[in-house]
């Protein structure tokens, strides 16, 4: 245990000390807040329109007043997932990439694998350190976004949000891990750090962008025909083809969950964390397998010699 | 302190090491000689635990390479080929790392004094990617013996190294071994810091062990021979 809390700081310090790696995070950081900040002020502007027409409404002697607009607070937080999704994964794989193969390339691994530690407790402890990173970052944005958001628009969040808020958070970070623990596979299995950059950034791209554009292009698919079709019963927007192909992106199924635990779905919005989890079970295990997949994979390739 | 029998490695149908039997002894310095692909990187990955043998045995400090590959490594104290250590770190904090993985009790304490040991501490706060190729390979050979090893296996420890740069390990090599009483394997092909440094040899061609013993007693047998450079090449030419 001593030996890998040892390796878990090592990796923290070194993630920090990495000015690169340092630059993405404050992106990451910045990006969150202006999100926030642009959601709470358009919440802002919706409320305030609100209040225009009613006041020209009440003016004109109307009776019939329209309804104030539906606000669930945690939707001004929307963006969030969204930005979790693309630049949270390349954080990751930012963190992750050197894990073993810039070890292998500066000698450290050896000195390491000398040592009274097993080979599984190194990547446990790389494991840990990654996710101490990850939870830290996480952590930052969170209470970033909570002040902001307090602040921007007045409203304090009650228990049900922050509990929904704090859940969000939870699965961003097992999505995180996902892609952590992949770049950790692919870094011991190659000696090329940056291939394996590559290789990562190439699968990242193709589950955060190519899987869910073909998956919406099945559903817009389905919508023109039913606008041609014209008949009454109709095509489902969400067709076989577009859910199986969401099916092989943890990205899209990732934002599903976000967008019913931050209230982005009216229908959902109300309804308790139990039932919006259960809701998402699947999804949720969707974004859990792929990571302990490889990160059994990783153990695996660890006790290879070749690794070292 | 160190002893193999009969151990091999092979790599597909490469044979690596081929039945090596070799015997080091308690306090001395070893220099394992051979031409670069001879095999001993491959024979010192083994006795630091990193590779299994596919035969024979090999035992340090009476424990079994294989089978107490835990305790060997707290006997031990090893330094690659070409370590760069963590360029972002300081060499306080590389040697705060390692010196835990190794489980050094007071470890600030034993950094201080190895420290001073290799006359370093006026550049510990520095983060090592600032330090000369020399300066990296003391920090290196400090990572090596803060937790005080019986044996201390460095692989071409002078490569790359400038010729202050090599004095000065040697230097360093030669005071924990009389000081410390440093039993010290070191891979080398370069015969004039084997002839400067060690007390014992070995030269491996092709993965087979050709000759072991102390320099004192290979010169006595090969008398007609000057240097230890010609009775290398003899014995590589002859054996080839």
């Amino acid at each position: 245990m001593n030996g890998i809390m040892t390796l878990a700081r090592k990796e923290v310090k070194t993630a920090f000390r990495d000015n690169i790696f340092l630059i993405i995070i404050g992106l990451f950081v910045l990006l969150s807040v202006i999100s926030v900040y642009i959601g709470s002020s358009t919440k802002n502007a919706e409320l305030q329109a609100y209040q225009d027409i009613l006041h020209l409404l009440k003016s004109q002697g109307a009776t019939s007043l329209p309804s104030p607009p539906a606000i669930y607070p945690l939707s001004v937080l929307s963006n969030i997932v969204s930005y979790v999704s693309m630049i949270g994964a390349v954080v990751a794989i930012f963190l992750g990439f050197e894990s073993f193969s810039g070890e292998r390339n500066n000698g450290t691994l050896k000195l390491i694998a000398a040592r009274p530690v097993y080979r599984d407790q190194i990547v446990t402890g790389k494991l840990l350190g990654g996710g101490m990173v990850i939870g830290v970052l996480l952590g930052i944005i969170l209470i970033f976004n909570l002040a902001l958001f307090v602040l921007v628009s007045g409203m304090t969040p009650g228990i049900n949000e922050i509990i929904r808020l704090l859940s969000f958070f939870l699965i961003a970070f097992i999505y995180m891990m996902g892609f952590y623990a992949a770049t950790m596979y692919v870094s011991i299995k190659t000696n090329d750090s940056a291939f394996g950059f590559m290789l990562m950034m190439i699968i990242w791209l193709t589950i955060s962008f190519v899987l869910p554009q073909l998956a919406e292009s099945q559903r817009t698919f389905a919508y023109a025909l039913n606008a041609t079709a014209q008949t009454v019963t109709q095509v489902s927007s969400d067709t076989v083809a577009s859910k199986m192909t969401e099916l092989f992106s943890p990205a899209a199924q990732f934002q599903n969950i976000g967008k019913d635990l931050l209230q982005m779905i009216p229908e959902t919005s109300n309804i308790g964390l139990g039932e919006v989890l259960l809701k998402q079970i699947g999804a949720i295990i969707e974004i859990l397998i792929p990571g302990l997949a490889v990160l059994l994979l990783s153990y695996k390739a660890a006790q290879k010699e070749e690794v070292l | 302190m160190l002893r193999t029998e009969n151990l091999g490695k092979k790599y597909g149908d490469f044979t690596a090491v081929d039945n090596l039997n070799l015997e080091v002894k308690e306090g001395s310095i070893f220099g394992f000689l051979g031409h670069n692909g001879a095999g001993k990187t491959t024979t010192i990955s083994m006795l630091t635990t990193l590779i299994l043998p596919i035969s024979g045995n090999a035992n340090i400090g009476g424990y079994d390479v294989v089978k107490d590959n835990l305790k060997v490594r707290n006997l031990i104290g090893y330094l690659p080929e070409n370590v760069t250590l963590y360029g972002d770190l300081t060499a306080v904090e590389n040697l705060r790392f390692f010196g835990k993985l190794s489980g050094v009790k007071d470890v600030d304490a034993s950094i201080e004094n190895i420290l001073k040991l290799l006359e370093f501490t006026e550049w510990k706060n520095r983060k090592v990617k600032t330090y000369s190729k020399g300066m990296r390979q003391r920090i290196g050979i400090a990572q090596a013996i803060l937790h005080n090893p019986k044996i201390l296996f460095l692989d071409e420890p002078t490569s790359g190294l400038d010729p202050q740069g090599t004095k000065e390990l040697r230097d360093i090599l030669l005071l924990l071994n009389q000081e410390r009483g440093t039993t010290i394997f070191m891979n080398t092909h370069l015969l004039s810091e084997v002839t400067k440094l060690c007390t014992d040899i070995g030269i491996i061609s092709k993965g087979r062990l050709l000759l072991a013993d102390s320099i004192k007693n290979i010169e006595k047998e090969f008398p007609e021979e000057k240097s230890l450079e010609e009775i290398y090449f003899k014995i590589e030419g002859a054996k080839r």
